[in-house]
């Protein structure tokens, strides 16, 4: 049942590698989109098959491979990553959407984008640490070439960057996963959070440190962030999409499911410095993005200090805190998308992406005042005003993370009202004023390019007003991981986590948050 | 014909060599032609329509408290009310806007007129029988005796655009009579044409009298001496054309900050000067203008509108845009209509005079959007 959602996109990225090159660039992109779009109904057909009070993998597949290496092919989802495989299909739908169809070498471009598509899912699904490791490196190529091929001037400089940042990362994990096998004894590399448990602390600490900063560098987190605003810049648009919305998010997953739950002991003793990290990084994220004038810098620089916002509720290690999390991950997804679908229409009319030449883009019949309305909606909901999914990610993430660590949680919370600063910046210079005689005679927005725009903004704001829909996929889950996590946690004294209550098993009672 | 004049040094010397020779404020082309006769066309059914509804004001509305029913010309009915709130209707604000910029602005005998203790006799005579046993009212009107007078004032311009109006709207439906007749093919002619209009007209008298418990009262009479051109046709292009208002929201109302002039005077915010830009947007009071002419800009003009860059989606704009190129056309109609000498003058001395005639106006039009006119942009 989920390796469809990996083999599907590889047997249609070999269809299109296969066809004719006189094949025009617009049916393989209709190709690309059909093939994806029945990979997202598969998606949401798992999700209504999906047991929402099962606490375990389900739907699981588990296929012998090489069992000398201790690699299986083991697949099996949970509300951890539901929300991710359904927002990898969506994000990629919108980005084969937002695809020009006049590329260069259309074939290698869709196909290039269909394997990202289907790498990204098998990393969700994998539950082999070495299958993880394999897709997860999978995706590195084609996103190379994606910016490398298809990029800006600088392209192959920021696709360099992001080759060597990302490879280093990979090598990190890999070095975690080899030490966490080779020194807990076990002769494979079947997922098993109680893997870590009969080790040293110092052995679990150095092996989370790599995970941390590999995870780290793909989320990415200060320091290890300047690979990011390089590859946004450079790279096209729906590149950009699949960028921030779903390849980031590989990073925060790879957090909680390799980080916080194989090395809960750990993770309890760094978890302090964890909190600092994020606060750190939201902070300089939203400073930095202050200060930006190319639009999808300060849309890349937002994407690092929200991500901080992740690394701090994952340090908390709430029930509610890890809700956020989950519910964080998708709404970044869906906002940044959104942000960087609809920067893509402004640099393709304007020409410009620079704050300081744009102005009064909202001037109704020559500006592009629904474009315009779509950005406000958008830094709206990334500025987490209620009734768009930022605001309950945010809330949920603060609600959480403030009883562990208040300090850290407050200065994050001055990273959400930068956000309000930088974005109203741009909204104001961007968008408002007279429209400049340079831009009074801006080409036509087509409906076709505003479609993707309105359907990010409407599930924004469907799940803004009913976040309910999603947190029944993940609360059970997310709250089994901190059972486990406070089970082991408690046989190590620490004066943050020590005191948290041990949440009651979910299936036993209901759980302390209610959306609705 | 060599011109024998010597060379301006005004900075808009072209322009007034264009003058003298026989041209106009805009260009001579096909295309301008098009623009402006189609949109004049529009214009006239829609100054039909204001003008109808300002003398209606004027005339039915006189001193009405609480005038909710005024934009419905006397046909109060459910389905009227119905297409009111849909909005199937003139937007006649934009009549009253330009009546309100009139009056503010002043200038010209109607404006000298209503300050006279002629015209406060005869507007009290009128105010007395309106407010014949309404004793509220006329305590209040004791108690402020200058409230109800400067009403009347206002309905008199109400009334004397309402006039204007129905002049130039049958003008402009000639002219677009004669253009589809293929009499008119140049914007020279689109000139003359206008300037023959506004001269034949020019001593028109402009009255207001009302009708009260089946009596008329004068409130301006045929004795005043008001006539079309100079007391409702220059006040209202010095008006509506040159000076005008900021539009809100646009430009801050401090002329403390120099943000706007200190000097009503030195207003430059009228047709000739406003951005077609914002249009569309709410609160910019050309929109209304425009979305009323959208409705009836003739097949032709439409599809010249439809081979733009933008197509329909910046229809108001570009109508606005060919709105102020007709504007100057009937500019330069009123430039030389009230020139001192014919432009064809031999006479060097009359040739003088038109010059210092002509750089009078082009010092008010330097700022003005001649630029823009001039290149066919936009």
């Amino acid at each position: 049942m989920l390796s469809a959602l990996i083999w599907i996109p590889i047997f249609c990225a070999a269809v299109i590698g296969l066809l004719p090159a006189s094949v025009s660039s617009s049916r393989l992109r209709s190709l690309a989109i059909a093939s994806i779009s029945i990979v997202f109904a598969w998606s949401l057909y798992i999700a209504t098959q999906f047991d929402v009070i099962d606490i375990g993998l389900q739907f699981q597949e588990d296929i012998p491979w090489l069992d000398s290496l201790g690699l299986t092919y083991r697949l099996g989802i949970d509300g951890l990553s539901l929300p991710l495989v359904i927002l990898n299909n969506l994000l990629t739908i919108v980005a084969l959407w937002c695809s020009d169809t006049s590329i260069q070498r259309p074939r290698l471009y869709y196909l290039l984008i269909l394997i990202i598509n289907s790498a990204v899912a098998g990393a969700f699904l994998a539950h082999n640490l070495l299958l993880f490791f394999l897709f997860y490196e999978l995706e590195l190529i084609p996103l190379y070439l994606l910016i490398g091929i298809w990029g800006g001037t600088r392209r192959g400089y920021a696709a360099t960057k992001f080759l060597i940042y990302t490879a280093i990362s990979g090598i990190l994990i890999l070095m975690s996963f080899l030490g966490l096998v080779w020194l807990s004894g076990s002769n494979t590399f079947e997922y098993n959070p109680l893997m870590s448990q009969g080790l040293p602390l110092t052995a679990q600490i150095i092996l989370l440190g790599g995970i941390l900063i590999g995870f780290g560098i793909k989320i990415p987190l200060f320091p290890f962030h300047t690979w990011l605003p390089d590859a946004h810049v450079e790279a096209s648009t729906p590149i950009s999409v699949l960028l921030a919305g779903v390849l980031l998010k590989l990073g925060t997953y790879g957090l909680i499911r390799f980080g916080l739950e194989l090395f809960p002991q750990a993770w309890s003793v760094l978890a302090p410095w964890l909190a600092g990290w994020a606060v750190v990084s939201v902070l300089f994220g939203a400073f930095t993005a202050i200060a930006q004038t190319d639009m999808k810098k300060m849309v890349a620089y937002s994407s690092i200090g929200h991500m901080g916002f992740i690394l701090l509720a994952v340090a908390a290690a709430t029930p509610i805190s890890l809700l956020g999390t989950v519910f964080q991950m998708v709404s970044h997804g869906l906002i940044s998308g959104l942000l960087f679908v609809l920067v893509g229409v402004v640099y393709k009319t304007t020409g410009t992406r620079d704050i300081n030449i744009l102005q009064g883009l909202m001037t109704p019949e020559r500006g592009l005042p629904i474009i315009g309305s779509l950005m406000v909606a958008g830094v709206m909901a990334s500025a987490g005003i209620p009734g768009m999914t930022g605001f309950i990610s945010e809330f949920l993430i603060f609600r959480g993370s403030f009883e562990v660590f208040p300090v850290q949680t407050l200065l994050s919370m001055v990273g959400t009202g930068l956000t309000a600063v930088y974005f109203l910046l741009l909204v104001n210079k961007v968008f408002f004023g007279r429209l400049p005689d340079a831009l009074a005679n801006l080409p036509r927005v087509s409906w076709s390019e505003r479609l993707p725009g309105f359907g990010l903004a409407l599930i924004i704001v469907i799940l803004g007003l009913q976040p309910n829909w999603m947190v029944r996929w993940i609360e059970t889950t997310t709250t089994a991981v901190i059972n486990d996590f406070t089970t082991v946690a408690a046989h190590l004294p620490n004066p943050k986590t020590i005191d948290l209550p041990l949440t009651p098993a979910v299936s036993e009672n209901p759980l302390p948050v209610r959306l609705n | 014909m060599v011109s024998t004049r010597a060379r301006s040094k005004h900075p808009l010397a072209e322009i007034i060599e264009t003058l003298e020779s026989g041209g106009a404020l805009l260009p001579d082309s096909e295309e301008n032609v098009l623009e402006v006769v189609g949109v004049l066309k529009s214009y006239a059914v829609v100054l039909d329509a204001y003008s109808n509804n300002l003398n209606y004001i004027a005339e039915h509305q006189f001193l009405v408290l609480f005038p909710f029913f005024k934009y419905f010309n006397g046909d109060v009915s459910a389905k009227k009310l119905f297409q009111h709130w849909w909005h199937d209707r003139f937007n006649y604000e934009f009549a009253e806007y330009c009546m309100k910029a009139m009056f503010w602005h002043g200038g010209g005998g109607l404006d000298a007129y209503l300050d006279t203790p002629e015209f406060v006799a005869l507007a009290q005579a009128a105010i007395g029988a309106k407010l014949k046993g309404n004793l509220l009212m006329q305590g209040l009107s004791k108690a402020f005796p200058e409230f109800l007078i400067e009403q009347v004032r206002l309905l008199a311009y109400y009334s004397g655009l309402g006039q204007f109006w129905r002049v130039m709207s049958d003008i402009f439906t000639e002219l677009s009579d004669r253009y589809d007749a293929g009499e008119i093919s140049s914007i020279p002619e689109v000139v003359a044409l206008v300037k023959e209009g506004l001269v034949k007209s020019a001593s028109l008298p402009i009255t207001y009298a009302v009708n009260i418990d089946g009596q008329s009262y004068d409130i301006l009479p045929k004795s005043a001496g008001l006539t079309f051109l100079m007391d409702t046709a220059v006040p209202y292009v010095e008006a509506v054309f040159f000076k005008s208002f900021p539009f809100m929201g646009t430009v801050s109302y401090n002329a403390q900050a120099r943000a706007i002039p200190s000097e009503p005077e030195r207003f430059s915010y009228g047709v000739l000067y406003a951005d077609p830009l914002p249009v569309g947007g709410a609160g910019i009071p050309p929109t209304l203008l425009m979305q009323d002419l959208r409705h009836h800009v003739p097949e032709y003009l439409h599809q010249f509108y439809r081979r733009s860059l933008r197509g329909e989606e910046d229809l108001r704009v570009m109508i606005c845009v060919s709105f102020q190129k007709s504007m100057f056309c009937v500019t330069t109609a009123a430039i030389l209509g009230l020139a001192p000498h014919s432009m064809d003058t031999e006479d060097p001395q009359e040739q003088k005079a038109n010059r210092k005639y002509l750089e009078g106006w082009m010092d008010k039009l330097t700022d003005s959007r001649i630029a823009y006119v001039q290149v066919c942009e936009m």
